[in-house]
């Protein structure tokens, strides 16, 4: 199997966690992780900040959107008004 | 209908959609808000640092984006639309303000040798254990990161990791080519870690 690079590796996280990557990429950066701790060490960081930052949500943020809504609501009123007159 | 595949009939749901938002149907203006007006009221928050500013960034795209809406001609999604008319304003904001951030040097090209292996061992995540980072905690941390990214870093990561866009969808957000969203989420993913880990990587 063709030897990839750590540079190469590390280039093809994003395809691998996205499920970019053929199977060809896949076995051959598996199998480079199996002896590579550096590229394992990021590969594992790199994946647990990934999934975190889906976990990252709206849910600190309050989802009190109804005054915005209101006040656009009011402005497309507004502008029907206009276009009738 | 049966015949149609579930893309078609969401194409076929999303004309019937901008039709009536074109005819100025204020139930179907009160629709399009409920749906996206909450994430993108999130994205505009993250993005500015603020959420006051955030509220009135939003309600004057929002506006906009009803007076435009006759300009809309399905060369992309309603939800790309959407989030191309706040981010625009967003970044007309934050330009204004003079505190837009632009991604600096990629560490990572720093990282490895003339043959592409690592000049350095990667850093673990010691500083981590050593606190007892639980999960809800290291959370935290990597909201608080994101943040603070480069707001090049920052779009791209809270259209796909946050709200959940898709890479054409991201492409017809931020008007950038098809071959470019690949390697920017890869970076801002990249810059983001080493945020978190806090090495220069």
């Amino acid at each position: 199997m063709i030897y990839l690079k750590c540079s190469k590796v590390i280039d093809r996280i994003s395809d691998i966690i996205d499920g970019q990557a053929s199977l060809f990429v896949r076995m051959r950066f598996y199998g480079h992780l199996m002896i590579c701790k550096n590229c394992r060490r990021y590969f594992n960081q790199f994946k647990t900040v990934h999934e975190l930052a889906g976990k990252v949500s709206s849910d600190d943020l309050p989802p009190d959107f109804d005054h915005v809504m209101a006040f656009v609501m009011d402005e497309i009123e507004k502008q029907d008004e206009k276009k009738d007159v | 209908m049966g015949g149609q595949s579930r893309q078609q009939q969401e194409a076929t749901a999303e004309t019937a959609q901008v039709d009536a938002l074109k005819a100025g149907h204020p139930s179907a203006w009160r629709d399009l808000l409920s749906c996206y007006g909450p994430s993108l009221l999130n994205y505009a928050t993250r993005m500015l640092g603020d959420r006051g500013t955030a509220e009135e960034i939003l309600q004057d795209s929002l506006v906009n984006i009803y007076r435009t809406i006759d300009r809309f001609e399905g060369h992309c999604s309603l939800k790309s639309w959407l989030y191309r008319g706040v981010h625009n304003r967003a970044i007309d904001e934050i330009r204004r303000r003079k505190r837009y951030v632009d991604v600096g040097e990629d560490g990572l090209e720093k990282a490895f040798d003339d043959k592409g292996q690592w000049k350095h061992d990667c850093p673990g995540w010691d500083g981590f254990a050593a606190k007892n980072f639980d999960e809800k905690r290291l959370l935290t941390v990597v909201g608080e990161q994101m943040n603070r990214l480069p707001h090049a870093h920052r779009e791209v990561l809270l259209m796909k990791e946050v709200e959940g866009l898709c890479a054409t969808e991201i492409c017809a957000a931020l008007e950038i080519s098809p071959g470019n969203p690949r390697i920017r989420i890869h970076r801002a993913r990249a810059a983001l870690r080493a945020a978190v880990v806090g090495d220069r990587l």
